[in-house]
């Protein structure tokens, strides 16, 4: 990176900290929302840099929830702790999960992580004594009291960190060794990259990201439930952004996720219960028309034009 | 990773074979779970059987299976509301317009992402199956429906036992595709050209098989074989947007069990996955968890062939 473009980036964050101090509370809330789904759509394409699908965004998140909501009520824990806690247990479960299924990938993980949040939500209804089953728990407070300013800064935070962790993996020498198991397993694996290792490791540092926004994003509300905190909202609205914006890079899941964010905020006062299909649309006609996304679609022009 | 396909694979018989000595056992232990189990299996089987079959030719997974389940269950919901049907009547029509709404679907979409990467694949019937899930949901609300008919909650009593006998329709029409299905590969010349596209797509295509009109088929004929899965289910079943979801995953689980192309096997993993859930089912207070048994099972299948290193 150049000088000035370190200026921007300084320059960008200290506007987006600065934030609360102009706006008022409903652009607050809408700012917390899209960054809420930034850092899902940017953790689900890190995932997706290895050449694996994964549609366990809103299970991990959904676990990350209520990881932090009950370690925060049974054990009295600092709301901060707990959503640390939270995204420790989901990557904990990544391990595991991605121990017995990464070694088989494609369509086998694909959908193993599509039955996630279904899954977890069959032990949360059935554990109802410690989950509060169907009806879901209510925390006495909100983190911070509900101060919107402070939930705004920690969800800033935890943006700032994926978008951190996620140009390391740019940079870095996973990016070749993730790359290249991409586009083609069998070079990569006699370049001498231990495939397997690494996919390990990307999937439980995404799913830990996500674990901590569920986290987050729980003690935000003060309120966890099977069907909304599992709900395929948090797994749609991540794909349709990364796949909008553009694939495999962080730019992309950044445009991708603030504009979408913006037109669903639209979308949903003008249409409280269908705005989901629109995304469905958004998927299929990306993935027929634009395979490379907004961003994409936009780096080719300008390559054509030089 | 080439999806190799194998019909008529002979290795998973002997782990067939185990699997219904150990369900005779257990008939002794918990009758009426082996009941519920054949009856709730032969229905996996039913819509597990098509999407092995377009999974097979096709090669791609169809996560929008169950979808069209549920669309095809409010097709003849409806058809029976306004003509006052027999919903076993509706299995025409509604089988004629899912095969329909498979060759537009296909005409549209599925050809394009032939060459694609899977990943691409994937996203397209994932974004296929939100879409319809959501529609459904909009269109006519999450309020489950019923269709009563008298015959559906007959039953017959044998000893001590009394159990419904209409569910074993599920087992009879399984069996009656299955031989259906096998008989369609093996003897007609669709079929056979199915089979050789599926082996070898290019092979397929060298020795003059139109290979896009036998996907457009097979995938249309996937897709229209749910319409007679919906028929059989709406005297039971209570018809909701997400009533036909969790069969995907279940009839992936059935497919990962049975090997790929190995429709005969999925009728045996079909059985067994019904008997486990209904076996968990018939312990009090454990019931809810049936429905995570198709996840352990998939799982366990997963690291099996992942120690064999077998690949789909």
């Amino acid at each position: 990176m150049k000088n000035w473009e370190y200026i921007v980036l300084i320059a960008i964050i200290i506007l987006f900290v600065a934030v609360p101090f102009f706006t008022g509370p409903y652009i607050l809330h809408v700012t917390t929302t899209i960054l809420t789904f930034l850092s899902l759509a940017l953790s689900w394409d890190m995932m997706l840099r290895t050449g694996q699908l994964s549609f366990g965004t809103a299970g991990f998140f959904g676990i990350g929830g209520y990881t932090a909501v009950l370690v925060y009520l049974i054990f009295n824990m600092n709301p901060l702790l707990s959503i640390i806690v939270g995204g420790i247990f989901a990557a904990i479960i990544a391990f595991i999960l991605g121990f017995a299924i990464l070694r088989l990938r494609g369509i086998y993980f694909a959908i193993t992580t599509l039955a996630l949040s279904g899954v977890f939500m069959v032990i949360i209804k059935n554990l109802s004594n410690i989950t509060g089953g169907a009806e879901g728990t209510i925390l006495p407070s909100a983190i911070f009291n509900g101060n919107p300013i402070k939930i705004y800064w920690l969800t800033l935070v935890i943006a700032i960190i994926t978008i951190i962790v996620s140009e390391l993996f740019q940079k870095t020498k996973i990016y070749f060794a993730i790359t290249s198991t991409r586009n083609d397993e069998i070079v990569a694996k006699s370049s001498g990259i231990d495939i397997f290792r690494y996919l390990v490791f990307v999937f439980v540092i995404t799913s830990a990201i996500q674990g901590i926004i569920g986290g987050a994003y729980a003690q935000q509300y003060g309120f966890v439930s099977p069907e909304s905190t599992f709900s395929t909202h948090f797994l749609l609205l991540p794909i349709a952004m990364c796949l909008a914006g553009g694939l495999y890079s962080t730019i992309g899941s950044v445009v991708g996720a603030v504009l979408l964010g913006i037109i669903a905020e639209y979308l949903k006062m003008q249409f409280p219960y269908g705005h989901l299909i629109i995304y469905g649309v958004i998927i299929v006609l990306v993935v027929l028309l634009m395979p490379r996304g907004i961003a994409g679609t936009i780096k080719d022009i300008l390559k054509k034009r030089r | 990773m080439n999806l190799i396909n194998r019909f008529y694979q002979r290795k998973n018989y002997k782990i067939s074979g185990l699997l219904v000595v150990i369900l005779f056992i257990l008939a002794f232990w918990k009758p009426y779970a082996l009941i519920y189990g054949i009856q709730r299996g032969s229905l996996y089987v039913l819509i597990a059987l098509p999407l092995a079959l377009s999974l097979g030719v096709i090669g791609i997974l169809n996560l929008a299976h169950g979808d069209f389940l549920t669309l095809g269950a409010y097709l003849a919901y409806w058809i029976c509301i306004y003509t006052g049907a027999d919903p076993l009547l509706t299995i025409i029509p509604v089988l004629f317009a899912l095969f329909l709404v498979g060759y537009v679907i296909y005409k549209l979409a599925i050809t394009h992402v032939l060459k694609a990467s899977p990943l691409n694949q994937l996203l397209l019937t994932f974004g296929f199956a939100m879409i319809l899930e959501e529609s459904i949901n909009f269109l006519w609300s999450s309020q489950p429906r019923n269709i009563y008919v008298s015959y559906a909650s007959t039953s017959t009593t044998i000893g001590s036992f009394t159990f419904g006998t209409y569910e074993f329709i599920y087992s009879v029409t399984a069996i009656i595709i299955l031989v259906f299905l096998l008989l369609f590969l093996k003897r007609t010349r669709m079929g056979q050209a199915a089979f050789a596209v599926g082996q070898n797509s290019r092979g397929a295509k060298l020795v003059g098989i139109d290979v896009e009109r036998t996907y457009l088929f097979i995938f249309s004929l996937s897709i229209a074989i749910l319409g007679i899965v919906v028929g059989l289910m709406l005297p039971r079943a209570s018809i909701f947007p997400m009533v036909g979801a969790p069969f995907t995953m279940k009839s992936f689980c059935l497919v990962a069990m049975a090997g790929l192309g190995n429709l005969t096997a999925i009728f045996w993993s079909g059985i067994a996955l019904g008997y486990a859930e209904a076996l968990v089912q018939s312990f009090k207070g454990y019931g809810g968890w049936a429905d995570i048994v198709f996840f352990i099972v998939l799982i366990i299948v997963i690291s099996i062939k992942s120690y064999r290193r077998q690949i789909l």
